[in-house]
């Protein structure tokens, strides 16, 4: 199994099918959109929290985003690797999700920047399995 | 509805009792209640418990220690406002004129988790990628600093004014004072909150007596009329939500105040639910209290201190009277009925005649707040 198929996997051990990697390397998020009511829901669910209507689809996100607030933890249950930066990020579909915030100081980071998907090791299991998500990174410049 | 009023208020002190059981921790409190009633325990009909980690069956747990059995005893769970949701409940059906007489208990023990965060649902999608509730918090302080200018000095005062008052009520888990450095030096959990900007985890019960108002007379009880009670359930919002305005509070309020007549510049003191400091800042606005991005001008002015315009947090609040989760609801309660009956000695709000008590429950992915509510009494 190549490194990039690994990590996906290990992400999808948390995130389901909420994250995806696309031909192209990137990271997406999916959600669900409604196809009777046009709602859109992160993370993804079988049930239209508007209509009640079962007929949904796969919604990819983003893949940027921006930072509409963030903390520095340093406090959590046991498994988490801290200290962590909890944020929120709008996405332009219209949903809001909680990630972690990684490969940024954090005193670099602004309210409303842009940042996109990523995959990160945030913890360690009870097993001592690394535990994988996707997270979010500042958008770095000329990078595509 | 008919009229309802609190007779019989009793707490046990907040703190950390790891070697006591939770009936143990709630007995005296529930005691307490009935002897300041005037009732016997027999006149008790229904017993409401409210508890979000007790276990099962607290309710009847704690009554067989005093005898209190056999009659309908229901538990109620709904996290940080599990007991103002009991005593919601308690307060419809005598209200209904389902039960003359009825006790409300608010219980937890917290010490058997071992400290650390409160332990949420770990089949909630964010709890699942570690959000914790200092980190939520934290992420509405960082938001309101950023759009309203509040300083990391106004964040520290909140923690200050609640300690204050805190070390006026035998009651409160903390009784000492602190000063804004001292806040802001101490151990950082989540930016910008630190561990004295955070409500202290512990242990602790409360309870109420409240019947209708013929049975009141019949006690000769001190009654304390309940004057407005309301609970919502947050709005689950898969968008862009605005962080620094507590939508369930802001509804539940603008709801109370219209039925019960009563406004916000009536209000003599409230018990906010200030699980850390940036959430007594945010209810300052959305209770009406000020309007909005006012709220560290309130503070700084003194008006929400003992012998300002409105006193909020009297008892000290979560921040320093402390906040086992279940037995919140009706610890304010308890502060409020004290209160407007003068009975508060060094931390009195003189000549109290309508008193606000106020309580969340959060912890779900998508909700500004899973519950609020909100109760208002008068004398």
């Amino acid at each position: 199994m190549t490194d990039a198929a690994e990590e996906l996997k290990q992400a999808l051990n948390l995130a389901g099918d909420a994250v995806r990697r696309e031909k192209d390397g990137s990271v997406r998020l999916v959600g669900t959109e409604c196809n009777d009511c046009g709602a859109r829901v992160f993370p993804p669910s079988d049930v239209c929290c508007e209509c009640m209507s079962e007929n949904v689809s796969a919604l990819p996100l983003g893949p940027d985003g921006t930072l509409y607030s963030y903390s520095v933890v340093h406090a959590a249950p046991k498994g988490w690797t801290l200290p962590f930066v909890a944020a929120y990020l709008d996405m332009p579909e219209g949903v809001r999700v909680f990630a972690h915030i990684v490969d940024a100081d954090p005193d670099s980071l602004t309210m409303d920047m842009a940042v996109e998907a990523t995959i990160a090791k945030l913890g360690t299991d009870e097993d001592g399995n690394s535990v994988e998500s996707y997270a979010f990174r500042p958008v770095s410049k000329g990078d595509s | 509805m008919r009229e309802v009023s609190v007779i019989g208020a009793g707490m046990a002190p907040y703190g950390k009792y790891p070697e006591k059981t939770l009936a143990d921790i709630a007995w005296p409190a529930v005691k307490q209640a009935i002897e300041d009633s005037g009732l016997e325990k027999k006149d008790i009909e229904a017993a409401y418990c409210g508890t979000a980690l007790g276990g099962m069956m607290a309710g009847q747990r704690i009554l067989k220690k005093l005898g209190i059995t056999g009659l309908p005893i229901v538990n109620i769970e709904n996290a940080c406002s599990s007991s103002s949701t009991a005593f919601r409940e308690a307060y419809i059906a005598v209200g209904a004129g389902v039960y003359d007489a009825v006790l409300v208990i608010g219980v937890e023990k917290l010490t058997k988790f071992g400290g650390g965060t409160l332990p949420l649902e770990k089949e909630d999608w964010e709890v699942s990628h570690g959000l914790v509730m200092p980190a939520l918090y934290a992420m509405r302080a960082k938001r309101y600093m950023h759009e309203y200018g509040l300083t990391e000095d106004q964040l520290a005062m909140v923690s200050v004014k609640a300690r204050k008052h805190g070390a006026l009520n035998p009651d409160a888990q903390f009784r000492k004072e602190t000063t804004v450095e001292e806040v802001k030096n101490s151990r950082p959990v989540a930016d910008p909150l630190h561990l004295f900007h955070c409500c202290p985890s512990g242990d602790g019960a409360a309870a109420v007596v409240i019947c209708s108002a013929e049975k009141a007379r019949q006690a000769g009880a001190d009654a304390i009329r309940v004057a407005g009670s309301e609970i919502n359930s947050g709005k689950y919002m898969t968008g862009y939500r605005d962080m620094t305005t507590p939508e369930i509070t802001l509804r539940g309020a603008k709801q109370l105040y219209e039925e019960s007549g009563i406004g916000p510049e009536d209000v003599d003191l409230a018990e906010v639910h200030d699980a850390f400091a940036i959430a007594e800042l945010l209810y300052y606005e959305a209770l009406g209290f000020c309007a909005r991005g006012e709220a560290a001008k309130l503070l700084e002015e003194g008006e929400t201190s003992i012998g300002g315009k409105i006193p909020v947090n009297p008892s000290g609040g979560l921040l320093s009277k402390g906040h086992p989760i279940g037995s919140t609801g009706v610890g304010q309660i308890v502060e409020v009925v004290r209160q407007l009956r003068g009975q508060c000695g060094d931390r009195q709000v003189e000549g109290a005649k309508v008193g606000l008590t106020h309580c969340t429950g959060g912890g779900v992915s998508g909700f500004d707040h899973g519950v609020c509510s909100i109760h208002l009494f008068a004398r």
